[in-house]
């Protein structure tokens, strides 16, 4: 079980992986369209106030664009047989933790929470800000479940990388570290110049 | 049970080569000092990878069917014995 979460590119083969990775690119759209939230990098979730299905789909394709890229490239340097569709697998698959985190937002949950901390700061006095111990306890549940995503997201990211290229030294873990913070950036900007 | 052919001394972890061959027929032996050949010194699971590589005439795609792995786990698990044959052959020349 724990292998089918970390790491299911040793097993499954690349057709049924494949077919799940774009089920859930769906799945996952749909789902930050249904609860007001955006996926505006590539390990990003941000709550919005409306949120049109085919916007949703585009911030996917594009952070799914941005990961293959730089990973796939990253990956030819490191192996020259890394093939495209063994650096696709994982940038869809990997996404699965980020797609989850939009129940969070379930009936506006987050935004409603954010907003009301939000309008009770006086920038010109922040330390007459007041949060309830309520909603310290709600951030910090959501704070850990969101690093809890995104450790899981590069986590099955890398294990992907690693069996796609047969990386094997730090230099090749450097490489995909510098390959996700290019890929995390290319989207965000992307997103902001031609989705917003 | 079929023993399994030691390559590495269990003393100094060194690789073994061979120093006696007998003929089971006639009882001759002959002595000197042969290396064992590349692939005996592989692993079992290595040598039982190569056999299988054979036998389905080198299709990684039926080897990771049969094995019940992933494609690209099959091709590493390849090239790294091709790296491991290609040290072996340095080391040896």
């Amino acid at each position: 079980m724990k292998k089918l979460l970390l790491n299911p590119f040793e097993k499954i083969s690349e057709t049924k992986l494949l077919l799940f990775g774009i089920a859930i690119t769906l799945i996952g759209s749909y789902l930050g369209y249904m609860f007001h939230g955006r996926f505006i990098g590539i390990f990003s979730f941000k709550t919005n106030d409306e949120v049109i299905l085919t916007q949703s789909l585009i911030d996917n394709g594009i952070d799914l664009f941005s990961i293959t890229l730089f990973l796939f490239f990253f990956g030819r340097i490191i192996n020259k047989k890394t093939r495209f569709i063994d650096i696709l697998i994982p940038s869809l698959v990997a996404r699965l933790p980020i797609y989850l985190l939009a129940f969070t937002n379930t009936n506006n949950f987050i935004a409603d929470l954010s907003n009301s901390l939000m309008s009770n700061l006086d920038v010109k006095n922040p330390a007459a800000f007041h949060i309830e111990t309520a909603d310290l306890i709600i951030l910090l549940v959501f704070a850990a479940i969101s690093i809890g995503s995104l450790v899981w997201s590069v986590t099955l990211l890398f294990k992907g990388f690693k069996i796609a290229t047969n990386c094997k030294t730090s230099n090749h873990t450097l490489l995909f570290a510098t390959g996700i913070i290019l890929a995390e950036v290319l989207s965000q900007t992307l997103i902001y110049l031609i989705n917003y | 049970m079929i023993p399994k052919l030691p390559i590495h001394c269990p003393s100094c972890s060194d690789s073994l080569s061979v120093s006696q061959l007998k003929c089971e027929n006639c009882q001759t032996t002959v002595s000197g000092n042969y290396s064992l050949p590349f692939y005996l010194r592989l692993s079992e699971e290595e040598q039982h990878f190569i056999l299988q590589f054979f036998m389905t005439s080198g299709s990684l795609k039926e080897m990771a069917t049969q094995m019940g792995n992933s494609y690209p786990t099959v091709r590493n698990k390849l090239d790294d014995i091709i790296e491991k044959v290609k040290k072996l052959k340095s080391e040896s020349a």
